[in-house]
């Protein structure tokens, strides 16, 4: 789109959305009396599902023996470690980590991780927590490696990232339970399926960032590279890479947070005797103490997993452990050395060594759940007038309307004749003045904005759903975008789930927003504050790699299954990358722009705004693509607190064996994901191009 | 009898060798194979209890048993190919297709009913006791519906049902027999505990539908509602049952519990398998050792170990049957 054309574009795009906004308000005028414009008929289903089936059973038999082999290949490394692991007396283990944490990154993290390694031993998971680390110092090199190669390949061609970067929404939206008996079906059952799988979930995060930070080095830098005569090989190693690692380690935060939080996946499938499967019975019974305890361990494991990775691509830490006399270097290892053969001379002796004793185990789950009930019991009447008040305006209107919300049960009052009219006469009005005041596009949005909430996402006639967020996609971001708008919904209507579609788009619109408003705003606090950030992050860890269904206990326990508990859950997974990559993209702007705008006389509101922002638009945006593939995964969970749609889809078709019924559910979660990503990717690309950001 | 167990004494836990060793010594063959018998440990514990009372046996009888843990529907997959040998508890409300499935790859067996009788029906807490003084008869719940409201039901009742993918017939149900009520499946047994435990801390009426033997029972008061009793052909013909114009207007049909193995079981271990077809473990049995356990915090291993000892009477004939 040239400068030049603006004002012809400008005009034709008022066409368009005069024609759809009118066909529109004949289909919903027309939509009580013409049954296939409400609801999709039945007979449009196609067979989708069935072929899906047969195509699945046709693969499953000719590749299983290849996989069954690249299985058992995986099994072997996997059997020792976990071998090695379970060997080796707690204090050795211990020892060892500690000694990595003091390299990596000085006496803090060793503190840190020798506590949170004692926590494990200390309540007695020390045999089950070393099993999951043996299959996660699998599937995480695993998944970095995949996302590296991967990202290698597909940063310099556009054309391989039109393939790839769809292949990445699947894998990330796509729930694993839909593809989880597939899986097995290829691998045979085992824990290698648990690996397979993890890696598959977490490696988008990695070719994500590691795209977007290599693509972000500044063409300076690289030229001067070139200068200098380096080669290729050299540019790629020694440049490229060294400048893009602070985005890159994002990228393997995530990765590691991803495989952790699908520790409890994998457990599905037993198997191996993992903390996961420990916190998969204890949730089975939803005692809230015992599956935060084990829980916590899975997230400690990815703290501290994290931080020494971040540790190693330090580089201002990199430089002082290269200068550091030899005696400083050699001595934790010397020190571990120690106490791994000390460890071994003395535990025949004292056998407290290699099994913790059973009295000496510290377990507060009773204190836990008592405090849980009390607090269930006191705060009754409060917990229900938060959950009313959040069903009654803001998620019922958003999935199915005013029009229906509204009733003396919920707001107080029954809608009449004159509250409908008042309604539509004042969102005309605003539409009118929004467009005098600022412009066209406003006013379209609010006339949008508001048909969508009187008849919510589930009552809406589909056609006008495809419709408006069709020529969305195509006026923000292309015609390409709207083919595949039209395409990836139509695939909800004649696979006969758009009812389901519809319910789970509702949700995770409702859950997006509070994200992007609350993330956003924590993000930017915590960009300017290096305490705010300190606290915020172990907390984000947790959140993303906690099982959350530990953290729906309580939840379920106060507000009882269904949307409110299903929308907290989201918000609490999804939240994270909103926070996470604001305050990465704040911080990442070049120091020389900050204050080459400080000098001008920006103000700091000016400098957040208009100087910082905008730089962090291309992290920002990332974040928000995670948020709203974070909020789709999350269905799959929410299912199991009694949420509607899509993820209760995929449960039932994994109760039926049906493989195809749970890939067409996931599929959808995919597309939904598709397009969202493609239209806010185009308009960020706009905004980008308006501020002269990129060509 | 105390000198021979002696001479064995390495091979079998101390604990219920006792006994045992006439028989040990009646049938020379067993084991027929060194090979461990896995049997796979589920996600619940009246599951644990019932697969290690007859690992016990299993392994008192010479065998070598393993115990692997193995998600209940994975499992079906593991039992294809002797990655898992048998499986004790398989409920028929909740295992979907998975079972015809399995039996139908042609590589798993039955062999026969656990024994435990599972009782699924509707339950009700104290507080809808209270609140609804008609129950349990099902045609009080229709004075009651305000009671048992919430928001996301309003104006109708609620039932918190079985998870949608456990195939549930509430719905049906609930048309059939007049009720102005909600099926809201909650999604998995996690989240039908918690809201069954978050309504009895807060005092609410709560109607749900859960089953029994389960451990929960312990803990929170929960009565059955007195629905139309079922009869063969409530749930397909009409005119069965108390409305004649609707289907399933009677109460859950009582299902089973199967045991299931890998077909190869009956050549490899031929005793062990047969002994599995006799095993069986009632309400009575199971119940009390789920309390201790969920309860009262004892260790599974010793509670089936003390089980194993104190009935000896009851198991020692499933053995002399298998190995004749």
């Amino acid at each position: 789109m040239q400068s030049g054309d603006k004002d012809r574009v400008g005009l034709h795009s008022v066409w368009v959305w005069s024609v759809v906004l009118i066909g529109s308000a004949v289909a919903i005028w027309l939509a009580p009396s013409v049954a296939w414009l409400a609801k999709p008929p039945v007979d449009w289903v196609l067979p989708i599902a069935d072929v899906t089936n047969q195509i699945t059973e046709v693969i499953v038999n000719v590749a299983k023996p290849a996989f069954r082999f690249i299985g058992s290949v995986f099994a072997i490394p996997m059997e020792a470690l976990q071998g090695l692991l379970q060997l080796l007396p707690w204090p050795a283990t211990i020892a060892l980590f500690a000694a990595l944490a003091w390299v990596a990154a000085g006496w803090k993290l060793m503190v840190f991780t020798v506590l949170a390694l004692f926590y494990m031993v200390l309540t007695g998971y020390w045999s089950p927590s070393m099993n999951t680390l043996g299959t996660v110092l699998i599937s995480i090199p695993l998944a970095l490696l995949l996302g590296f190669g991967l990202a290698v390949v597909t940063y310099q061609s556009p054309r391989v990232n039109q393939v790839v970067q769809p292949l990445l929404d699947f894998m990330q939206t796509v729930p694993t339970f839909a593809y989880l008996i597939p899986i097995m079906l290829l691998f045979g059952f085992g824990p290698v399926v648990g690996v397979v799988a993890s890696a598959i979930y977490a490696c988008p995060p990695m070719v994500r960032n590691m795209i977007v930070g290599l693509q972000q080095v500044p063409e300076e830098v690289i030229e001067s590279g070139r200068m200098s005569g380096a080669t290729p090989l050299q540019l790629f190693w020694q440049v490229r890479i060294p400048n893009a690692m602070s985005t890159i380690m994002v990228g393997v935060n995530q990765a590691t947070m991803a495989a952790l939080s699908m520790v409890i996946i994998a457990a599905i499938i037993g198997s191996s005797a993992d903390i996961g499967w420990e916190v998969l019975n204890q949730m089975r019974k939803a005692r809230f103490g015992e599956s935060l305890i084990a829980g916590l361990v899975i997230a400690l494991f990815a703290m501290v997993l994290d931080r020494i990775s971040l540790g190693f691509t330090d580089r201002g830490r990199a430089v002082e452990r290269q200068h550091a006399p030899t005696i400083t270097r050699v001595t934790p290892w010397l020190v571990a050395a120690i106490v791994v053969m000390g460890s071994f001379v003395f535990a025949p002796q004292l056998t407290w060594l290699s099994v913790w004793p059973e009295g000496w185990v510290f377990y507060p789950a009773d204190v836990i759940n008592d405090a849980l009930k009390q607090l269930t019991a006191d705060y009754a009447a409060v917990m229900k007038s938060i959950k009313n008040t959040a069903l009654f305006y803001y998620l019922l209107p958003i999935r199915i309307g005013f029009s229906k919300a509204i009733s003396p049960f919920s707001w107080g009052f029954a809608l009449e004749t004159w509250m409908v009219q008042g309604y539509a006469l004042v969102c005309a009005l605003l539409c009118v003045v929004a467009t005098w005041r600022y412009s066209w596009k406003v006013g379209v949005g609010i006339v949008i904005t508001a048909t969508l909430l009187w008849f919510g996402m589930t009552g809406i006639p589909w056609i006008v759903f495809i419709a408006v967020v069709s020529t969305l996609a195509w006026q923000v971001a292309g015609w390409r975008v709207g083919i595949t708008s039209v395409l990836a919904w139509m695939f909800m209507v004649l696979t006969g789930i758009w009812q389901q579609a519809m319910v789970s788009v509702a949700m995770c619109l409702a859950a997006v927003l509070v994200c992007l408003l609350f993330g956003g705003a924590l993000g930017i606090w915590a960009s300017r504050n290096d305490r705010v950030s300190s606290i915020i992050r172990p907390i984000n860890d947790t959140l993303q790699s906690m099982p959350l269904f530990v953290i729906l206990i309580p939840f379920l326990m106060f507000f009882q299954i269904g949307e409110f508990t299903s929308f907290l859950a989201i918000i609490a997974y999804a939240i994270v990358p909103c926070i996470r990559y604001t305050e990465h993209g704040l911080r990442n702007v070049p120091e020389t722009t900050v204050e080459a705008a400080v000098s001008i006389g920006c103000t700091p509101r000016q400098l957040l705004w208009n100087v910082k922002l905008p730089l962090a638009l291309p992290q920002i945006m990332l974040g928000l693509n995670q948020t709203v593939m974070f909020a789709l995964a999350m269905l799959v969970i929410t299912a199991l607190v009694g949420s509607k749609g899509l993820g209760q889809s995929v449960y039932i078709a994994l109760s039926n064996s049906d493989a195809g019924q749970g890939l067409v559910a996931g599929f959808s979660m995919a597309f939904i994901a598709i397009v969202a990503d493609r239209v806010l990717q185009g308009w960020s690309l706009r905004r980008q191009r308006e501020l002269g950001l990129v060509q | 009898m105390q000198h021979r167990t002696h001479l064995r004494s390495s091979a079998i836990a101390l604990g219920f060798a006792l006994g045992l060793s006439s028989i040990a010594t009646a049938q020379a063959a067993v084991p027929e194979s060194d090979e461990p018998i896995k049997l796979a440990m589920n996600e619940w514990t009246g599951q644990h209890i019932s697969t290690q009372v007859a690992g016990e046996i299993l392994k008192n009888m010479g065998y070598n048993v393993e115990y692997v843990t193995a998600g209940y529907y994975p499992q079906m997959q593991a039992l294809e190919d002797n990655t898992v040998s048998a499986t004790l508890e398989i409920w028929s409300s909740n295992i979907g297709e998975h079972y015809d499935n399995a039996l139908a790859s042609g590589n798993v067996v039955e062999v026969g009913d656990l024994g435990l009788e599972p009782a699924e029906t509707w339950f009700y807490n104290d507080a809808a006791k209270e609140a609804c003084p008609g129950l349990p008869a099902f045609e009080a719940l229709n004075d009651c519906v305000q009671a048992f409201a919430n928001a996301e039901t309003f104006p109708q009742g609620r039932l918190v049902d079985y998870p949608a993918d456990w195939g549930t017939t509430n719905v049906d149900r609930l048309a059939a027999l007049g009720l102005d009520y909600t099926s809201a499946p909650a999604g998995s047994e996690g989240a039908l505990v918690a809201e069954i435990q978050g309504a009895d801390a807060r005092s609410e009426p709560l109607l749900v539908m859960f089953w029994s033997p389960h451990w929960l029972h312990a803990v929170v008061d929960l009565h059955p509602v007195e629905l139309p009793a079922y009869e063969d052909g409530c749930y397909e013909d009409a005119s069965v049952g108390v409305n004649p114009n609707a289907t399933f207007d009677c109460d859950w049909q009582r299902g089973y519990i199967k045991k299931m193995a890998w077909k190869g079981m009956a050549d490899k271990w031929p005793t062990a398998a047969k002994f599995l077809e006799n095993y069986t473990l009632t309400n009575a049995d199971q119940i009390p050792m789920m309390n201790a356990i969920d309860q009262n915090g004892e260790k599974l291993e010793e509670v089936v170990a003390a089980w194993v000892a104190d009935n000896e009477a009851t198991w020692k004939p499933w053995v002399e049957a298998a190995s004749q």
